[in-house]
């Protein structure tokens, strides 16, 4: 590869170089690199979402050439001038993300899957699954040095994409939902005709496991960590396929069909500092590394504490589901030290950005006017004193409040009502999305307002 | 320069300004804030919208709040907009300022749309829709084939708890539809099962607009052989 122009344009691009002109000498020398061309490229792309347009939007050309139809971008670009500060936690910063975000969920835009911010001095690579966003890369600083070794990691990302999303659900606090959470979501999301595999992480409770009536392994999970050289074990995937009440089933005949790893009680016999003496917490990441094609999404059922088992999931995973409870205060202050504490450890190993955690949603009861009033003054509570942390500040609102901005006070938190039936279903070995019209609907609106675009 | 006002800010006579629609603002609101107006010097930053329909001759079309408290102060000029006489600037405005909700059409609505125009629905003071489920009527709504709707009726028998009377009539604040059938750029996607859901009148106007003749006397069923055979 020739980076010859693109560091020629490094050097010549003057100290606070206006937009227009990064994007002409940086961007466009940047995207002949990463494989496109000028009629793979269309500058002030319409994303739908109002008057919106973004910088850049660039798709190989297949059978149409791009410019002409303009239809189904891959990938979108927002530039920015040296004059605007793009270094991390920046107000800048911040405000370009949001924008490429937006862009990236407009209506035009649905078929990209990645997105990337720079000014020539800093770059960023974000992600795209469905609705869920979230870092490819860190926010990395450009020199004449690195740039070599930028442009292969965003080059090997953006032509290898993965199929699947790894999702954690995790909260530190117990009994607040996790496996009720994936079992429904991950059924709900494979009668819509997702591929789905959901593994048992808990070898604890094995609540996952037992709730779908299978029964736990011996040594299969344990010996696919392990043994990392040998072959997969034969009995370390089992399929389920559950019908859907035909009354109410999305289609006619719709089936609920996904792929379990079932939890082992080899590695419930092994203390925790044996386990960590075969393997370390990114073990499960790399074993997973061949189903991230395979399927279209990955979820990882995550015991309480924060120890080895929910440390490997974080780390596996590209986003953490995290459940709450409204009555529950623990829960509330648990999920902001699994987004201030936990999530941030993980990142400081995988070097890559992710995982982030999306917005916190209450699982169960049902909240009335009063009770919304005071959960809501408790989160309140919250996030001005992590605004306020001298060591560690942070701004939570997204966590919590994801449709708030400054002109729009919107606090509303996704909630799932509790129905006896969700809880019980646990005894018909079915998930209750397969048997109940009420629940069925409910995560199907949790699938689409977090996952499905 | 030009002669026109449109888009100017200027102090208007009272008595030259129609009030057009009215407010039916309650007289505490009003008076209270005649008070303040009046501690203000009786300038109004907050302009009336008005449009001209004559020389010296204005009509409010939005921020009749505002006109109302002026009056009551009896106040002899008022800072007024000049907004041209377009029917859509005229519903704009009335968007703009918050008298009127605006409506989503239906037949295209995204699901994101009919969400949020719900939550509005059960969330609103007094609302009829209280006991109606969010998500249910969402995904129901969202998930049915709405683009031949010709009236909102077929939301009733979609089992979301809406049922007709106050309940439908509720939803008719926020919505509207306009059958695409009936939009002449969308006949190239219309199957039969679209076709069943339109009324005779309505298969009558379509074989109008695509000029085919002998339609008047056909029945319903002959009327959809005769569209799909000219596809």
């Amino acid at each position: 590869m020739d980076l010859s122009k693109l560091k020629q344009a490094l050097q010549i691009l003057p100290d606070g170089a206006k937009e227009t002109m990064v994007a002409r000498v940086f961007v466009t020398e940047l995207m002949v690199l990463l494989g496109f061309d000028a009629t793979e490229t269309v500058p002030e792309f319409s994303t739908g979402n109002g008057s919106d347009a973004v910088d850049f939007a660039f798709r190989k050309n297949t059978d149409d050439e791009f410019i002409k139809t303009q239809s189904n971008p891959y990938l979108l670009l927002e530039a920015k001038g040296k004059d605007v500060n793009l270094s991390e936690n920046s107000a800048q910063y911040k405000k370009t993300v949001s924008q490429l975000k937006r862009y990236l969920l407009g209506s035009n835009c649905q078929s990209a899957q990645w997105g990337i911010i720079t000014n020539s001095e800093n770059i960023q690579v974000f992600r795209k699954h469905g609705r869920v966003i979230h870092p490819a890369t860190k926010l990395l600083e450009i020199t004449i040095d690195n740039i070599d070794e930028i442009i292969l990691e965003i080059k090997k990302k953006i032509d290898n994409p993965h199929e699947a999303l790894t999702v954690a659900v995790y909260n530190n606090k117990g009994g607040v939902g996790k496996t009720t959470t994936t079992v429904n979501l991950a059924a709900t999301l494979a009668s819509l005709g997702k591929r789905i595999l959901i593994i048992d992480f808990d070898p604890n409770q094995q609540d996952l496991t037992n709730s779908l009536g299978i029964s736990p392994n011996e040594n299969t999970l344990y010996s696919w960590l392990v043994n990392k050289n040998e072959p997969r074990p034969d009995k370390l995937i089992s399929t389920r396929k559950f019908r859907i009440n035909s009354r109410f089933a999305i289609k006619p005949g719709n089936v609920s069909q996904f792929d379990i790893i079932a939890s082992d009680n080899k590695l419930l016999s092994f203390g925790e500092d044996k386990l960590l003496q075969l393997i370390d917490n990114r073990r499960l990441s790399q074993a997973l590394e061949s189903f991230r094609n395979q399927y279209d999404y990955i979820f990882i059922d995550s015991p309480p504490n924060w120890r080895f088992f929910s440390k490997s999931a974080v780390y596996a995973s590209d986003v953490v589901l995290i459940p709450a409870e409204h009555d529950n205060i623990s829960s509330l202050r648990n999920a902001v030290t699994v987004v201030k504490n936990f999530i941030p450890e993980i990142n400081k190993l995988r070097k890559d950005g992710s995982p982030v955690a999306l917005p916190i949603f209450f699982n169960g009861g049902s909240i009335t006017p009063s009770q919304k009033l005071s959960a809501q003054r408790a989160i309140d509570e919250i996030i001005s004193k992590s605004k306020k942390d001298k060591i560690n500040p942070m701004d939570l609102e997204p966590y919590f409040y994801p449709k708030f901005t400054r002109s729009r006070k919107d606090k509303s938190i996704f909630e799932i009502p509790s129905y006896a039936h969700i809880a019980s279903a646990a005894f018909s070995h079915k998930p209750a999305v397969c048997s109940n019209r009420k629940a069925l609907n409910h995560y199907e609106a949790l699938a689409k307002e977090y996952f499905l675009q | 320069m030009s002669l026109s006002n449109i888009g100017n800010l200027m102090y208007l006579y009272m008595d030259e300004i129609d009030p057009g629609e009215g407010t039916d603002a309650p007289e505490f609101l009003i008076k209270a804030s005649v008070k303040i107006l009046l501690e203000a010097d009786g300038r109004n930053w907050v302009p009336v919208i008005v449009r001209e329909v004559g020389t010296d001759q204005y009509e409010v079309i939005g921020n009749e709040f505002i006109y109302a408290i002026a009056e009551e102060a009896g106040i002899e000029r008022i800072w007024c907009i000049i907004a041209d006489s377009n029917e859509k600037t005229i519903e704009l405005t009335r968007i703009l300022t918050g008298q009127v909700t605006p409506k989503v059409d239906l037949s295209i609505a995204s699901r994101d749309e009919i969400q949020a125009a719900f939550q509005y629905l059960i969330e609103k003071p007094g609302s009829f829709l209280k006991g109606v489920n969010l998500a249910t009527a969402t995904n129901h709504i969202d998930s049915a084939h709405r683009k031949n709707w010709a009236t909102l009726d077929p939301i009733t028998k979609l089992k979301c708890g809406i049922t007709r009377g106050k309940k439908l009539d509720a939803l008719k604040e926020v919505f509207y539809v306009t059958p695409s059938a009936l939009k002449p750029e969308a006949d190239e996607s219309i199957s039969a099962p679209d076709l069943k859901s339109l009324t005779v009148k309505q298969l009558r106007d379509m074989a109008k607009q695509q000029g085919l003749s002998r339609y008047s006397k056909k029945k319903k069923q002959e009327l959809i052989e005769m569209l799909m055979d000219t596809k």
